[in-house]
């Protein structure tokens, strides 16, 4: 798939074309190009993404032009290959979606009458045809050349001396834009959308001549056709939310894919290389903000269990207050954005120290990746919701990789273990598929406790993070004071707290805890406070002991955290819906904090 | 209900057929034929639904959604659209494989109202017509009696004038569209259109074998992943990103295998198969024309011959699940199937040595001990010790 725009109008073509471009980086980003008709034609192409060009390209004058990003399907990713190709005569640029499947024929005709091809595409050959067809009327050019090939493709042409773009398809997708004084073409409306929401559509066999101020289309008799344009009432986000009412949801939805990507190609059974390699390290210190912060208080307990190390967790602010340990730990860096300025300086700092670091961060390239030794990408995608849901996962996902490399590397892991772990880490997905299914019955509960004003979370052990995260979560997004306790501390104080309008969300799944757990929900509903339970499906007693349970799935406890915070999330989620909270944008807080 | 238990979380059009949704297949289709504003009506599990398309711009569509509240019909799904439909339309059900043709032939027909009909073996399951001049003159809804053997697809290009007559039919209890088809027949003449392309009703469990088969045979050959020496692949063989083939595995395609598996050593794959995502094959197994999705793990010295896995199934190993001619049981009817395996739902866990009788459907999450031996259907969640 590959994606090309055009430009006819007023303004400086150049800008505008490449601000188009971008938003159809998703059809392909191996090369791209411009061509502007401006004091004669300025082509310019360059291997890479949209961005290699527009930091490589020079300025060009012109208010005519069009661009391409490229998916190579014929020929390799090259400066060469790229879009727009020029005829012999360098007088006209084209560009291409699509593949010409008899253009090895047309070519061979095409040499033989003289014709000088550069590169080893399909798409060539249409430029050199437009030019063997030219009479002088751009559009009776095209309309000649197309006869001539077979596949399918959108095509633009411009060319020297002229202020239309001509275009046509088959079976690859061409919108015409109408502006004012100025008028597009593109693959994609959603790349138009920032100028116009006038849209007209190009059927097969058409031929469509676009210039400032108007737009002709021809069918494949040369009949001029008529055709109103469609207005477009939506604008790019609602697109992009793709049917759920909030990206939450949305991305909350997401995650068994997410855990998918985030494993791909870092979890084999045996034999595989270690994606990270380092010494082996006496301790470890993980070190991040806000919900980055709960996953590391997770891989805490992750890294202490599976490698045998001890681990401590800092709030990122704080770390550099902190005396440096005699002993060199690991440093670990969790970030989402890979921007957060705390986060940054305590990588500095770990490196001022001479500590080895590793950076987890969800977006490739971010200024955390410059800073660190190794960077353990979390694959989540793009993340619009303030917050953090696939990215908190995907964070654990990094975080038993971690564990488990540092494991195999002191050897408290063995490989049989490690590969029955491995086995547990792939079927991650379907345990947090079955919580997405459950997400009728998580918002009837949900509905039935919105209006409490005080919420507690409690859990033990590796599910006590969860807690604090899914208190975070209610708190953010519900604007419900939620509080997290480990349970064994409610009696040292909070018990004081409980009362019957104060509902406490027990993570109480059966392992190593689950007596204790079930001891302290006894001391909590003997205070009048309704108790929500998480607990693994199969599990007869807990029902018991409590007034609501969602179940998740049995599996190993080490990796429960999983689909229990994406329980807590829905029950987040819900809650905030039942109460009309702003779900995507909530009060005082910004998804990525670049101030100290 | 007939392809349960391989919806019990997934929705019809979801589940996979050559590593696709079903659904993808008719998007596609529409999308070919210029036909990239979707609205899609959707209800039981939309979320699998509108993460897998989004808003339709990695499928080069447009697509919206409107929320069916309760599943009461086609024609009241129509008349959930309503707001979001002017002029005129197409309408599919979304859980019918059509291919670019069929739209096509039915969009260039040139008349609105119009219908897609076929002619059908079995005409007794569908809304059959007459016809006369030209001109459909009455619909039959499942009719039990033999009046002709042409039958509506439920492909129709339609008008917002249909609605009147959704509604009236809606306010007498009936909520098919075929119902207010039928009720604008004396207004509305509703032309047949005729195509020879394809309409594929995927109703039953070895439909959709055969429409892997199908799928599979317009595979290209693109491996991906990593394949270690002395794996043989031959045929048309795709191989997803991170995928390792393992030492000694041979490939027979079409055969298609998605990302992240692991696959060998020495594990033999026969046409016409189609593998999910992060599945786990273990040595000495071999695998004949069967559709295993996702997240599913085989041990080693097992055989799969025609059967389909849903996601996440897991056998310790020596798993027999041959394939032969067989009676499906199916609800209360039995189907004569030429070749089948069996149907094993959703994160259903095997022990080591479990065999399955050819044609046994097990339902989703069920835990069978090792040694057990299946000859009949099992609902989900049951428990063989």
């Amino acid at each position: 798939m590959c994606g090309i725009v055009g430009y006819a109008g007023r303004r400086n073509a150049q800008p505008i074309l490449l601000d188009c471009l971008k938003l159809l980086e998703y059809r392909g980003y191996d090369s791209a190009g411009i061509a502007v008709v401006g004091d004669g034609l300025q082509v310019f192409k360059s291997k890479g993404e949209i961005s290699v060009l527009e930091a490589s390209m020079p300025a060009m004058k012109g208010t005519v032009g069009i661009a391409h990003t490229r998916w190579a399907t014929q020929g390799k990713p090259t400066t060469e290959n790229a879009h727009p190709f020029s005829d012999c005569t360098g007088k006209l640029a084209i560009v291409h979606n699509g593949i010409i499947s008899n253009f090895m024929d047309v070519r061979e005709s095409l040499v033989k009458d003289g014709h000088k091809f550069t590169s080893e595409t399909d798409t060539e050959v249409f430029a050199h045809l437009v030019e063997a067809e030219f009479k002088g009327d751009l559009m009776d050019a095209v309309f000649n050349a197309v006869k001539r090939v077979d596949g399918t493709y959108a095509f633009a042409v411009v060319s020297e001396g002229s202020e239309d773009i001509v275009a046509t398809r088959r079976e690859s997708p061409l919108v015409v834009g109408l502006g004012d004084g100025e008028n597009f073409i593109a693959s994609d409306l959603t790349a138009l959308l920032k100028y116009t929401n006038r849209m007209v559509y190009i059927h097969d066999g058409e031929i469509v001549r676009v210039s400032k101020d108007s737009v002709t289309i021809k069918n494949e008799k040369g009949e001029t056709v008529t055709r109103e344009p469609q207005k477009i009432t939506w604008n790019i986000e609602d697109a992009e939310k793709g049917g759920y009412p909030h990206f939450m949801l949305k991305e909350i939805f997401e995650q068994p894919e997410a855990i998918h990507d985030s494993l791909l190609g870092r979890v084999e059974s045996v034999d595989m290389e270690p994606f990270f390699t380092g010494n082996t390290f006496s301790s470890v210190k993980i070190v991040a903000c806000g919900t980055s912060y709960y996953a590391g208080l997770v891989g805490k307990y992750i890294i202490e269990e599976l490698a045998k190390i001890p681990v401590t967790v800092q709030i990122s602010s704080e770390y550099r207050y902190s005396s440096a340990p005699r002993e060199n730990p690991l440093v670990v860096l969790i970030t989402q954005s890979g921007e957060t300025a705390d986060t940054l300086g305590a990588a500095r700092e770990a490196k001022k120290r001479g500590n080895k670091t590793i950076g987890i961060a969800n977006v490739v390239g971010s200024a955390i990746t410059r800073e660190v030794d190794h960077v353990i990408y979390t694959r989540a995608g793009p993340e619009i919701g303030v917050a953090a849901t696939k990215t908190f996962v995907t964070q654990l996902v990094a975080l038993y990789l971690l564990a488990m490399e540092l494991g195999i590397q002191n050897k408290s892991l063995a490989a049989q273990a490690r590969r029955s772990m491995i086995g547990s880490l792939r079927n991650l997905p379907r345990a947090v598929q079955d919580v997405l299914n459950q997400a009728d019955v998580i918002e009837a509960l949900a509905n039935k406790y919105a209006k409490a004003r005080d919420m507690f979370f409690i859990g033990r052990s590796i599910n006590y993070p969860i807690a604090l995260e899914g208190a975070l979560k209610t708190k953010e997004i519900a604007y419900i004071h939620g509080e997290g306790f480990p349970a064994g501390e409610l009696k040292h104080g909070p018990l004081a707290l409980l009362s019957k309008d104060s509902p406490v969300v027990a993570i109480a799944v059966r392992d190593h805890t689950y007596e204790k757990m079930l001891g302290n929900i006894s001391e909590v509903s003997a205070r009048g406070s309704p108790v929500i339970a998480i607990g693994f499906e199969g599990d007869t007693e807990l029902a018991r002991y409590v007034d609501d349970v969602i179940w998740v799935r049995e599996i190993p406890p080490v990796f429960s955290p999983v689909p229990v915070i994406v329980a807590l999330q829905l029950w987040a989620y819900y809650l905030a819906k039942a109460r009309g909270c702003p779900i995507d944008k909530p009060k005082n807080i910004a998804k990525t904090v670049t101030v100290e | 209900m007939r392809l349960r238990p391989l919806t019990v979380s997934e929705p019809k059009v979801m589940i996979p057929v050559a590593n696709r949704p079903i659904l993808e297949y008719v998007v596609d289709a529409l999308v070919k034929n210029d036909l990239s504003d979707i609205v899609m009506v959707v209800g039981y599990r939309k979320e699998r639904i509108m993460s897998h398309f989004e808003d339709g711009k990695k499928f080069g569509a447009k697509i919206e959604y409107v929320v069916q509240e309760k599943q009461l019909g086609n024609g009241h799904a129509l008349s959930c659209a309503k707001d979001r439909l002017s002029g005129e339309f197409m309408v599919l059900s979304g859980d019918n494989i059509v291919d670019r043709k069929a739209v096509g032939d039915l969009l260039r027909a040139g008349s609105c109202p119009s219908a897609l009909v076929v002619e059908s073996d079995n005409p007794s399951k569908y809304g059959v017509v007459t016809l006369e001049k030209g001109a459909i003159k009455a619909v039959y809804e499942k009719p039990q009696e033999m009046i002709s053997n042409i039958i509506l697809t439920g492909m129709y290009c339609l008008s917002n004038k249909i609605f009147p007559f959704i509604d009236q039919c809606m306010s007498s209890g009936e909520y098919g569209l075929s119902n207010a088809v039928q009720a604008s027949l004396g207004t509305q003449p509703l032309s047949p259109v005729f195509s020879d392309g394809l309409w594929i009703d995927a109703v039953y469990p070895w439909d959709l074998l055969e429409l892997n088969a199908a799928a599979l045979e317009n595979l290209g050959a693109g491996t991906a992943g990593k394949i270690e020496p002395q794996v043989m692949l031959s045929g048309p063989v795709g191989i997803g990103e991170e995928t390792v083939i393992r030492a000694g595995t041979t490939i027979y395609g079409p055969v298609l295998i998605g990302d992240g598996c692991e696959i060998g050593p020495n594990v033999t794959i026969f046409p016409s198969t189609s593998i999910g995502n992060s599945v786990t094959i273990e040595p000495y197994t071999m695998i004949k024309n069967s559709i295993l999705m996702s997240n599913c793990s085989i041990g080693p010295h097992s055989y799969l011959s025609h059967c389909v896995l849903g996601y996440g199934v897991k056998s310790q190993s020596h798993m027999m699940g041959a394939g032969s001619e067989a009676y499906v049981n199916i609800v209360d009817e039995f189907f004569k199937v030429p070749h089948i395996g069996s149907i094993l739902g959703e994160d259903s866990t095997f022990g080591t040595g479990v065999g399955i009788e050819p044609g046994t459907i097990i339902g989703a999450g069920c835990k069978i001990s090792s040694g057990a031996k299946i000859t009949r259907n099992l609902p989900n969640r049951s428990l063989v010790t």
